[in-house]
């Protein structure tokens, strides 16, 4: 008898366990759910003091309005993918082959180079807002998609290289004597021996370097506003923001659905190597 | 520990470290370390960006400007209750004023103090809690961290336009929701209401934040041997006391670095305030970078010498603070 009230007690808990935790995952899952759906509702339903989760009527219209309305959506999609794209690539070759001199060999500057990064990472990116203005200016970089590439590459390459020095120091010993006496130069083992075994590394660092310029806000703000042709997507969207908020939100709706839901599908199919790119992340940071 | 190659004789050439770390210096010296230090040289000057031919040498003008420029640093407006405190009001008093001095409009600097003092306590102690539960929620445990952790991949300013329709005076869910509690009337003019706007915003980024916090806090609870728990429920210790004698204090250096990353984002934070209320109303939501923005590329004369200095300024109190914390974290280890 005691032990089945035991066990009705433990069933219990757990069930009220998921119930709290069902209502907590809901409220962080909700809203862009709800964008979705709203943006899937004609007008008359958006702006309603009665509150509805699914549509009534289902409907495209904000969608085809969009399209129509908001030219500049594409360029902002085309420059965000182009720039995260890029910022990726470059960060991972520069970085990586930086993390490999830094782990393998042993020269003369080798500390003071990694205490150099070290400490840059420890300012805050936004002291080099105005230089990085001025600089970007004087060259003509401002409003290209060259400048907003290089100024996030720069601002992730520190985390890169901290990241992949620290798989690249575990790579054992043997593999490279190996790959020397097969008379590979140093060049070579780096391509051969060191990107492929430090592979998970790559997609830790790489997804987090992805997720840091698709989201980016302050600098593409200040170099890349000019033009729609310059805009990544977190400016378009607070620009069309701007513009539409007083008009229509079920179209400005369509846009948010359209620029949140290509990250999140990615998320859901590389989870893990999310979750250690951002952990690995903070704990280095 | 990995044997280290010694540099080949022939010191610059293709196949050498110096090769392999020239891309990284490059782009990293002209893109991260000149601009930080142009900045820090920039900000002895007197120096707008239009009329770069005025530029001259002021030394500390502008932090000393800082100081006196009221939009800084104004102290906070409290204003206290009036009247004699009735003796069941006595104990709450404390609170009262804390929540009176928390919601003070002031300087940026102020604001970007008080919108730290709302959102770092809430990102120490919510995310635990949601990964303690998590921790024990067995074969679902994965399904639930998925799905509190998807606002943590969505950019800050599409997180604001979500939340500035919640808080819509008329149709934003929040009111919707207040309205159908008898006796709330209309509900919040949430970010409109020079008292409200803050903490509204600071909710939000409390929500934003959460995923991101549980995943740090279940990195270090899975780091805590389970066999110490184990242990302590074998003896007769009760869930309580076997986490709070337990889990608690081997998770202090997490709580240290959750507390850390959210402070320093909390001084930093911008974005969200120029999205949803522009620093508004009045300038109740202006915080630092906002402010030195504003500065620097909203006023019409690009003052790039003064917003040099108050980046500099914030950064160094940044700094000081994690310098500080860091301290007080070791001494009572």
């Amino acid at each position: 008898m005691a032990l089945s009230a035991d066990r009705a007690k433990r069933q219990a808990n757990t069930g009220l366990l998921y119930l709290v935790l069902f209502i907590i995952s809901a409220l962080s899952v909700l809203p862009f759910l709800w964008v979705v759906l709203s943006s899937l509702k004609p007008y008359s339903e958006l702006y309603s003091k009665h509150l509805a989760f699914w549509p009534h009527h289902w409907t495209l219209d904000n969608y085809t309005k969009m399209l129509e309305k908001m030219v500049g959506f594409g360029y902002y999609y085309r420059n965000s993918v182009l720039v995260s794209l890029g910022t990726v690539v470059l960060t991972l070759f520069a970085g990586s082959l930086a993390a490999y001199a830094l782990a393998r060999f042993r020269f003369r500057g080798s500390q003071a180079i990694l205490l150099i990064f070290l400490a840059t990472m420890m300012v805050p990116g936004e002291v080099g807002l105005i230089g990085q203005y001025e600089l970007l200016s004087a060259y003509r970089l401002l409003n290209t998609l060259t400048g907003l590439t290089l100024t996030y590459t720069a601002f992730n390459l520190a985390l890169t290289i901290f990241i992949m020095r620290s798989v690249f120091i575990a790579v054992p010993q043997e593999m490279l004597d190996a790959a020397r006496v097969d008379g590979c130069s140093w060049w070579e083992t780096f391509w051969q021996i060191m990107v492929p075994m430090g592979a998970s590394g790559l997609a830790a660092a790489g997804t987090l370097v992805f997720l840091s310029s698709w989201n980016e806000f302050i600098f593409a703000l200040t170099m890349n506003n000019w033009s729609d042709e310059a805009r990544t997507l977190p400016v378009g969207i607070q620009l069309l923001q701007g513009q539409w908020q007083h008009w229509d939100y079920g179209v400005l709706f369509a846009s948010v659905m359209l620029s949140f839901l290509p990250v999140i599908i990615l998320f859901l199919f590389l989870q893990k190597t999310f979750m250690r790119g951002l952990t690995v992340g903070a704990v280095k940071g | 520990m990995a044997a280290v190659q010694h540099a080949s004789r022939r010191k610059w050439g293709l196949d050498t470290p110096y090769a392999f770390l020239l891309p990284a210096i490059l782009i990293f010296g002209a893109f991260a370390v000149y601009p930080i230090l142009r900045s820090l040289y920039l900000s002895f000057f007197s120096y707008e960006f239009l009329h770069p031919e005025q530029m001259h040498w002021v030394g500390v003008a502008n932090y000393r400007e800082i100081a006196g420029d009221q939009r800084v640093t104004a102290w906070p407006g409290i204003v206290l209750p009036k009247g004699s405190l009735s003796v069941w009001q006595i104990p709450f008093y404390p609170l009262v004023v804390a929540w009176l001095t928390i919601n003070a409009p002031g300087g940026a600097f102020w604001n970007s103090i008080r919108f730290t003092a709302m959102y770092v306590p809430a990102t120490i102690v919510l995310p635990l809690f949601l990964a303690i539960l998590i921790e024990r929620a067995g074969r679902l445990s994965a399904f639930f961290r998925t799905m509190n952790f998807i606002p943590v991949v969505v950019s800050v300013a599409v997180v604001s336009i979500i939340w500035m329709w919640i808080y819509h005076p008329e149709y934003g869910v929040a009111n919707t929701l207040i309205r159908m509690v008898p006796g709330m009337g209309d509900g919040f003019t949430w970010l409109s209401d020079p008292k409200l706007a803050m903490p509204a915003i600071a909710a939000m980024c409390v929500w934003h934040g959460l995923g991101f916090n549980m995943l740090l806090y279940l990195v270090g609870l899975q780091r805590i041997p389970t066999e110490l728990v184990e242990a302590a429920t074998v003896d007769g210790a009760t869930g309580w006391q076997a986490f709070r004698r337990i889990t608690f204090p081997l998770l202090k250096p997490t709580m240290f670095l959750v507390g850390l990353l959210a402070m320093i984002g909390a001084l930093k934070v911008f974005g969200q305030m120029l999205i949803m209320t522009n620093g508004g109303p009045g300038d109740s939501t202006l915080s630092m970078v906002l402010y030195l923005y504003n500065i620097a590329f909203r006023y019409g004369k690009f003052r790039f010498g003064y917003a040099s200095a108050l980046a500099w300024a914030l950064a160094v109190f940044i700094f000081f603070v994690s310098l500080i914390a860091f301290r007080l974290s070791k001494e009572r280890e």
